[in-house]
């Protein structure tokens, strides 16, 4: 039964790693050869690189939810290379004043991928387990910090599977189950009419 | 290679050396204990980035296996058998005759001698080997070939005179006690076992609890006080089984004994006299343990600290309370997995299923209890409806056939989902009336220990260690005693709601 189930597990692996581009659709020269590198951050170095809006999450004031927050993201060219420019900005957007971050600083984005049915794999550095403080809560808005800001922005994405240091992981902290890919959780996004109106102090608006 | 095919033949006789292997509780040691139709040998290990790791080398010594290094390529080729196992340096997938296994961390070459994870001999050379490895992380148990090792975990409960020790044993193991001059043995129909043993309550006259010397056997010592015993067992339907020995003092023998109306182990009694109810048999998750500390209170309190005391409340005020059997996923402070909790809960054929947690938060100021049931990220019908329809016809022991509902790991809570939901509500409202509630006291999460349990289930958060006052409370026992107050009181009303 074990080995059954590590057998599934590792085809998953194994495809991921060695048959991207036979698996895998989107926007292929840039999904198989960005697996390891950070592309390009949003730093104030291009001069002209457009922006687009994108809805970003931070933990609410109280702390019990997902509030959103508008930022600018660099446009991408292609929905994974866009995928990824705007999970880059959410591991490395500072949180508005009232709000807090719901994913430890510093972690990065190791590689992220789209299959063929619509799920976003991302593949983030161990940091974001070595670093959780752990608890049920904070797991879950760390979680959804990730899917939901994928399934907001990108609506063609159905589900989102989170991989650490390239493997599937049973959790982060314990908790929430990282082994299938999941869907957007819209009861932890606090109702946008309480959202504080504070924008992201981030880069040069376009 | 030739030990290994020897192993089939050796038949009973070798029954005879492995006598004596009973294992002590945990071996603190930096080796494993490889059991095997041969005897016992140790294995070393060697610790690399944190992970336990076993040299090739002593693999091959251990296994009659060889290995060759191909420094060029990288790749080291072990060769078990007519199979070959393929290694590449710092790449975790690992090919056995072709078929890819992986592993939890690369294998390593460490001044030109090869290591591999200690989850190789499972995964890998047993698939090599063809024969059965079963890894045992805690007691640092490796045991190769069919060798019956049950898990047997004591416990022991100084009564006001008395003094009852329980043993359960997984899976269901015959046993038998044998009185000799100042001690007691337990003697199980097995090839050696894996002994849990708590730390003694001090002043009894049970002075000892041992793995005895003689075969598959837990041995009692006794003090002078001892007078006599009584033994019951409970050998339910599910794969564990209970052994309890109630050991009686010299000085009170005779008083409770003839008519004994509150006989003091409870579990045994109280359990045909309850009504008939679908609320037998309570599995009970203190979260957490071992290496996984869980969340931390600014003060130092570990969450996995805390379930356990709680869970300890909880299952002696269900047993005296309720009479219900309950069993504790973890005794001690022990890593184990996830699935490892709920495929605990599922052999024991729980009722229901309680997975205890202590909370986080970035906001300090967050406190409260919240519970959660899980939320079925799949089309829900369609996983229910592929749960109930997986029945299928198995031979029987005896003759004859039997049908058995075969149902997928990943989807067994979901036709369980409407009873959850319902027990979550108990649990809500009953700590309601105990303790403070978070703004969201009841939710549904994707909580991967919830997922495999084949019962209805719950995990309750009872309170929040970043909060500074609320860490205070979580670790006092009043606190504690509420929410395991509570908790029984919720049990209570899931049972009326089970058999109205």
């Amino acid at each position: 039964m074990i080995a059954g189930t590590v057998v599934v597990a590792i085809g998953l692996a194994y495809a991921l790693f060695s048959g991207l581009s036979r698996v895998l659709t989107g926007p292929t020269p840039d999904a198989a050869a960005g697996a390891g590198a950070p592309s390009a951050p949003a730093a104030a170095t291009a001069p002209v690189v457009p922006k687009i809006k994108a809805t970003l999450f931070f933990a609410s004031e109280d702390g019990l939810r997902l509030a959103p927050v508008q930022s600018d993201v660099p446009l991408a060219d292609g929905p994974v290379a866009q995928a990824r420019a705007i999970v880059e900005a959410q591991l490395t957007a500072e949180p508005p004043a009232a709000l807090a971050r719901t994913i430890p600083a510093g972690v990065t984005l190791r590689g992220l991928f789209v299959s063929q049915n619509n799920e976003a794999f991302v593949d983030l550095d161990p940091s974001i387990k070595s670093g959780h403080p752990g608890g049920s809560l904070q797991e879950l808005l760390t979680v959804y910090t990730i899917v939901n800001v994928l399934l907001t922005n990108l609506p063609t994405l159905q589900q989102v599977q989170i991989l650490i240091d390239g493997h599937e992981a049973d959790t982060l902290a314990g908790h929430v189950d990282l082994r299938r890919p999941l869907r957007k959780n819209e009861g932890l996004i606090q109702p946008s009419n309480t959202t504080p109106a504070v924008t992201l102090p981030s880069p040069s608006p376009q | 290679m030739e030990r290994m095919r020897r192993v089939g033949l050796a038949g009973f006789v070798i029954v005879a050396l492995v006598a004596g292997l009973s294992i002590r509780p945990v071996a603190q040691g930096t080796s494993l204990t490889v059991l095997s139709r041969e005897g016992r040998k140790p294995l070393a290990l060697t610790s690399i980035n944190n992970q336990d790791y076993v040299s090739v080398d002593d693999i091959n010594t251990l296994f009659a296996t060889t290995s060759r290094d191909d420094r060029q390529a990288g790749a080291l080729t072990i060769t078990a058998r007519t199979r070959n196992v393929v290694l590449s340096e710092n790449q975790n997938i690992v090919s056995v005759s072709g078929r890819l296994v992986s592993l939890p961390a690369p294998p390593v070459r460490r001044d030109n001698r090869w290591f591999v994870p200690v989850d190789f001999l499972p995964r890998a050379l047993a698939l090599a080997l063809e024969s059965r490895i079963d890894l045992r992380r805690p007691s640092r148990l490796l045991i190769v070939g069919d060798l019956r090792v049950p898990r047997v975990v004591a416990r022991v409960d100084a009564g006001p005179t008395n003094v009852v020790v329980t043993f359960d044993v997984t899976p269901n193991t015959e046993s038998r006690v044998v009185a000799q001059q100042g001690r007691l043995l337990l003697q199980f129909e097995a090839d050696a076992l894996e002994l849990v043993a708590p730390t003694l309550p001090p002043q009894t006259f049970l002075l000892g609890l041992a793995a005895g010397d003689t075969g598959a056997s837990v041995l009692l010592t006794t003090g002078p006080r001892y007078a006599s015993h009584r033994v019951s067992t409970s050998q339910a339907d599910a794969g564990s089984g209970r052994v309890t020995i109630d050991l009686l003092p010299s000085t009170t023998i005779e008083t409770p004994s003839p008519t004994a109306p509150p006989p003091p182990d409870t579990r045994t009694l109280l359990v045909p006299q309850g009504p008939s109810t679908g609320l037998r048999t309570v599995v009970i998750d203190p979260g957490h343990g071992g290496e996984e500390l869980g969340a931390q209170g600014p003060k130092g309190t570990l969450e996995k600290d805390i379930t356990l005391s709680v869970a300890r409340r909880l299952r002696t005020l269900i047993e005296s309370r309720l009479g219900l059997k309950v069993y504790l996923t973890r005794e001690d402070d022990r890593t184990m997995s996830l699935d490892d909790r709920s495929a605990f809960a599922n052999s024991h054929q729980a009722d229901v299923f309680l997975s205890i947690h202590g909370n986080a938060a970035v906001r300090p100021a967050l406190k409260g209890a919240e519970v959660y049931y899980l939320t079925v990220e799949r089309a829900d019908e369609e996983t229910r409806k592929r749960a109930d329809d997986d029945a299928t016809v198995l031979p029987a022991l005896g003759g004859g056939s039997r049908t058995i509902n075969l149902i997928l790991w990943e989807t067994a809570q979901a036709r369980y989902l409407e009873q959850s939901a319902a027990l979550a509500g108990f649990v809500e409202r009953a700590l309601s009336t105990k303790v403070e509630m978070s703004p969201r006291a009841m939710q549904q999460a994707p909580f991967r220990v919830l997922v495999g349990a084949n019962m209805p289930a719950a995990l309750v958060e009872i309170g929040y260690l970043s909060n500074v006052d609320q860490e205070t409370q979580l670790g006092s026992a009043e606190y504690q005693d509420l929410v395991a107050q509570a908790l029984m009181d919720a049990l209570v009303k899931f049972r009326e709601f089970l058999e109205p």
